[in-house]
């Protein structure tokens, strides 16, 4: 197995007594006091995380058309300063990763999921789309929260929610994977450090990957590798919404038979009638529909677990059974968002 | 009453005249993170050397507590289902989970410092 890769802030990560995790090749924080504890900092207050395993590519203004055509969001006619949340789809319709796009004046950076971060570099190469690659010579830091925008405003100027800005020394944008407001700022490696330290002095405190996945859990957000995978469309994984592209692109007739047809599997919020956790891959049952877990957690917030689940068709039945380790559980699908 | 001993399954136990009381260590809580719920069992459940006595549900995994040796439950510790967190904060002491009558005894558990050295 070749060694892990660390973020420039590694060492502060291990000084500050984090626990760590091996996530797609990367030796990153898991939490430092607590997934429950920084959880409720940015429900609460504001938290910081360091995202900077994931892939961050520059992609040049002119080939903004190529690359709306390999994702199924209209990006070539956003406006310039906006993010965009998508998804590069497959000729299947499937989806070879989310993530967003910041688009400015000049160029575009591309976010991506750490895991997919040489996947979507040989899918960029495949369909000849240039790129730089800024992930190792860069930072990336989310500072998300409650109080987030409130803090942050004294250290830069807050863009509007979903757009972009740029600085002498940091490029960001007002986006997040938490549910609360705040902003994700790429900077340079050496200025990281001294970026966090203003931040901690503000009252700011360090979040590990453990409470990102509680947080954009709670906020009924997505993640690569569980709700959606190579195997799975964004029409399967319920974000229709995220089809805004009005031109031709790639696997869009595959998507546009499953919405004509709803013959498609469906992925589903749940919560759960007990304390047990259903978690990544117990299977479950609505009516006669199998179905199986691809996230399931507690919600901090609510004190009782949910989770996402996929369904091989529309179930008709809200009350579902989940085989948790033998005993069967009651749980109930909600059409709404977890957190209102 | 004897001396804490542990087992590679990262639970402590101590034995006390027919008696003990089993709870996991503060490296399995560390390891665990948060743990959000608890599934204890029933007093007079008799179990073998081994056998899951414990469900623990924390935000990472979950994971089980087995018994130390064979026995009969007496009491549990019904203050973690309210709060267990007391498992995270104080694992060998408020944070014990079952107590049993011994059926047969095995004392093989490691000593504290064994323990250390397994886990390091």
């Amino acid at each position: 197995m070749s060694e892990l890769k660390t973020t420039s802030l590694y060492e502060f990560h291990l000084n500050k007594n984090s626990k760590m995790i091996d996530f797609a090749g990367w030796s990153m924080p898991f939490s430092y006091d607590g997934t429950l504890k920084e959880h409720n900092y940015v429900r609460q207050s504001a938290g910081y995380f360091d995202v900077s395993h994931m892939g961050r590519l520059r992609l040049s203004y002119s080939q903004i058309e190529d690359i709306n055509y390999l994702i199924c969001s209209e990006l070539n006619e956003l406006d310039n300063t906006k993010a965009l949340y998508s998804i590069f789809t497959s000729d299947t319709g499937t989806a070879i990763d989310d993530v967003i796009f910041w688009k400015f004046e000049d160029d575009l950076i591309l976010i991506c999921n750490a895991s997919n971060t040489s996947k979507i570099k040989n899918h960029l190469d495949t369909n000849s789309i240039n790129y730089e690659d800024l992930t190792d010579e860069t930072d990336l830091i989310a500072v998300q929260g409650n109080k987030a925008i409130s803090i942050i405003e004294e250290m830069m100027v807050i863009p509007n929610k979903f757009s972009t800005s740029k600085d002498s020394k940091y490029i960001y944008a007002r986006t997040g994977y938490t549910g609360e407001d705040g902003v994700e700022v790429m900077l340079d490696q050496k200025d990281t450090l001294k970026f966090i330290q203003q931040l901690e002095a503000k009252g700011v405190m360090p979040c590990g990957l453990g409470s990102r996945d509680t947080l954009r859990l709670e906020a009924s957000l997505p993640l690569y590798g569980f709700e959606l995978t190579d195997d799975i469309t964004p029409v399967e994984a319920g974000l229709k919404w995220t089809l805004s592209n009005k031109s031709d692109y790639m696997g869009k007739s595959v998507i546009e038979e499953q919405i004509n047809s709803k013959q498609h599997k469906y992925l589903k919020r749940f919560k759960l009638n007990a304390k047990q956790i259903a978690r990544t891959g117990t299977v479950c049952k609505a009516g006669n529909i199998n179905g199986i877990v691809t996230s399931g957690n507690i919600s901090p917030i609510l004190g009782y677990p949910i989770g996402f689940a996929m369904f091989e068709t529309n179930p008709s039945d809200n009350l579902v059974e989940f085989d948790i380790r033998g005993n069967l559980i009651e749980g109930n699908l909600l059409d709404k968002r977890f957190l209102s | 009453m004897s001396e804490t001993k542990y087992l590679e399954t990262h639970e402590w136990y101590i034995v006390d005249g027919d008696n003990f009381t089993v709870g996991i260590s503060d490296f399995a809580q560390g390891e665990l993170g948060d743990i959000v719920f608890i599934t204890l069992p029933e007093v007079g459940q008799e179990f073998n050397k081994g056998d899951a006595i414990v469900e623990v549900e924390a935000t990472k995994t979950v994971a089980e507590a087995y018994a130390p040796m064979n026995c009969v439950i007496t009491e549990v510790n019904s203050n973690l289902e309210a709060e267990p967190e007391l498992i995270n904060n104080d694992p060998v002491g408020d944070g014990w989970m079952v107590k049993a009558q011994i059926k047969e005894m095995d004392d093989s558990g490691m000593t504290y410092q064994e323990y250390e050295s397994f886990i390091s």
